[in-house]
């Protein structure tokens, strides 16, 4: 489980995060929706302890990710796997390094055979085959890219992923595959997860819960249909962009 | 005023980030691959523009000692003056300086790119310290390219000024041998190699540093990589003064 209470960040005279509060269950999929520049990476990085708050506190599990630094710090990212917005997969490394990067760290001196084994294994989970293996990113379309982040998010098996605008970009029927695989990650894998984006059809299909960030704090906070029907001036305006069209 | 704030904290925070480099040199897990990766990009990549700078400066040198020289009819002490001004001063800087252009604007670029990609964010996310996996390979290899390429600065330097004051301007092979000999004792190279190790520490740091504090997109990096340049030709020339200082004094 998941705890982030009364966090608060400021960069200079920019406040980012006002006091938020939210709890995230274990094995559920959890998305952050907001507009642009709503703080919602912010909160995601403070998550995986990339971030201090000012204040506040985030606990994984019961044990406090925002106190913990050094040795301790880099411990306790192996609960997580992330998904970047632009997948951030290093350049100068092949697929196949790409995703075998967080394996090979956690277990220097690990078997070929089994690294490639785990590999394989995970890019079948985001339905990419061996063929990719000896690509680099820069041979990949945007969605491959997506996929292959995925993979090396969840190569180490950890608890925790966190997707960061993952379907920013893409073309729909591409944006309807990565909602798939979110929702194929929590169901064959039982992983907890964290989805922050502004795509309200994206996340109305993943979530078990939602929340919508605003000026720093949660405007609304709940299932998709308790957000759906929050009288918040901000939540519905927000929410009509996407519900009006239908 | 507040340029000068922002300057000192830029500065506090990359003497900052020396230090967390240094420290995690010596955690495990130790990777001497990727210092060799480093070393062959910083040091064996290099070598064609050390060489050639190294062997143009020696054949200057000797032509313009030999020039001065005649004045004294002291031709023969061309070889040892080149041979001091190399180890001493002009190789450790001028490759320092050929460097930087070439590498150090190549490791700020990439790293640069790496932090507006994001692609260190994600290595820290998967528990690696982005620090000792980037910046303590490069800064390693640099401790030992930068005196290796000295070396051969002095070398071909030396064959550039032995070629160009005996073949061209005429010196007799003897006095152009036997006053280098007598002029050039070890510490000369000693006090080359010194500044070669400081010049890397200096270059390798300010680089990465430089590619670490980059901020926005494909603009940022390039200015990321320019205050690279710049920073570090600077640091060795100022570097160069104070170590000059206080090994020869006043």
């Amino acid at each position: 489980m998941i705890e982030v209470n009364d966090l608060w960040k400021s960069f200079g005279e920019n406040h980012v995060l006002k006091g938020i509060t939210l709890t995230v269950p274990r094995g559920q999929t959890y998305v952050v929706l907001g507009g642009s520049g709503s703080g919602k990476t912010v909160l995601m990085k403070h998550v995986i302890g990339l971030f201090k708050p000012d204040r506040g506190s985030v606990k994984v599990d019961g044990v406090e990710i925002s106190s913990l630094t050094g040795k301790a710090l880099t411990d306790a990212r192996h609960l997580f796997g992330m998904v970047f917005q632009g997948a951030a997969l290093f350049d100068s490394m092949t697929v196949f390094d790409n995703v075998a990067f967080p394996i090979r760290e956690k277990r220097r001196g690990a078997k070929l055979d089994e690294v490639r084994q785990k590999v394989v294994e995970k890019l079948k989970v985001v339905d990419l085959g061996e063929e990719v293996l000896d690509r680099f990113p820069s041979e990949l379309s945007g969605g491959m890219r997506k996929r292959v982040g995925l993979a090396r998010a969840l190569v180490s098996d950890p608890q925790v992923v966190l997707y960061d605008e993952p379907t920013t970009g893409l073309d729909p029927i591409t944006t309807d595959y990565v909602d798939s695989m979110i929702l194929a990650a929590k169901q064959k894998l039982g992983v907890t997860s964290i989805v922050i984006s502004h795509d309200i059809a994206s996340a109305f299909r993943v979530a078990d819960r939602l929340a919508v960030l605003y000026d720093g704090h949660l405007a609304a906070e709940g299932t998709p249909e308790e957000v759906r029907a929050n009288p918040d001036p901000y939540v519905q305006h927000f929410l009509s962009m996407w519900f009006a069209k239908q | 005023m507040s340029r000068l704030k922002a300057a000192l904290e830029d500065f506090g925070q990359m003497i900052f980030f020396a230090f967390e480099a240094l420290a995690w040199a010596f955690r495990p897990p130790f990777r001497p691959e990727l210092v060799l990766i480093q070393m062959a990009f910083i040091g064996a990549g290099s070598v064609f523009i050390v060489g050639v700078t190294g062997t143009f400066t020696g054949m200057v040198l000797a032509l313009q000692g030999n020039y001065a020289m005649k004045q004294f009819a002291a031709e023969g002490y061309v070889g040892g003056t080149v041979a001091i001004s190399l180890a001493r001063e002009l190789a450790p800087v001028l490759t320092a300086l050929m460097v930087t252009g070439r590498a150090g604007s190549a490791i700020s670029t990439e790293l640069g790119t790496m932090r507006v990609t994001e692609q260190i964010d994600a290595m820290e996310s998967m528990a690696v310290s982005p620090i000792q996996y980037l910046v303590v390979p490069r800064v390693v290899a640099a401790l030992f390219m930068f005196p290796a390429l000295t070396m051969l600065f002095n070398g071909l330097g030396y064959l550039g000024a032995y070629g160009m004051g005996v073949y061209v301007a005429g010196i007799p092979v003897g006095p152009f041998i036997e006053h280098t000999r007598g002029f050039l004792v070890p510490d000369d190279i000693l006090h080359g190699l010194v500044k070669a190790v400081v010049f890397g520490l200096v270059v390798a740091i300010i680089t990465t540093w430089r590619g670490f504090a980059a901020t926005g997109g494909a603009r940022g990096v390039g200015e990321g990589t320019t205050r690279a340049v710049v920073a570090s030709s600077i640091g060795v020339l100022v570097v160069d003064y104070a170590i000059t200082l206080i090994a020869v004094g006043t």
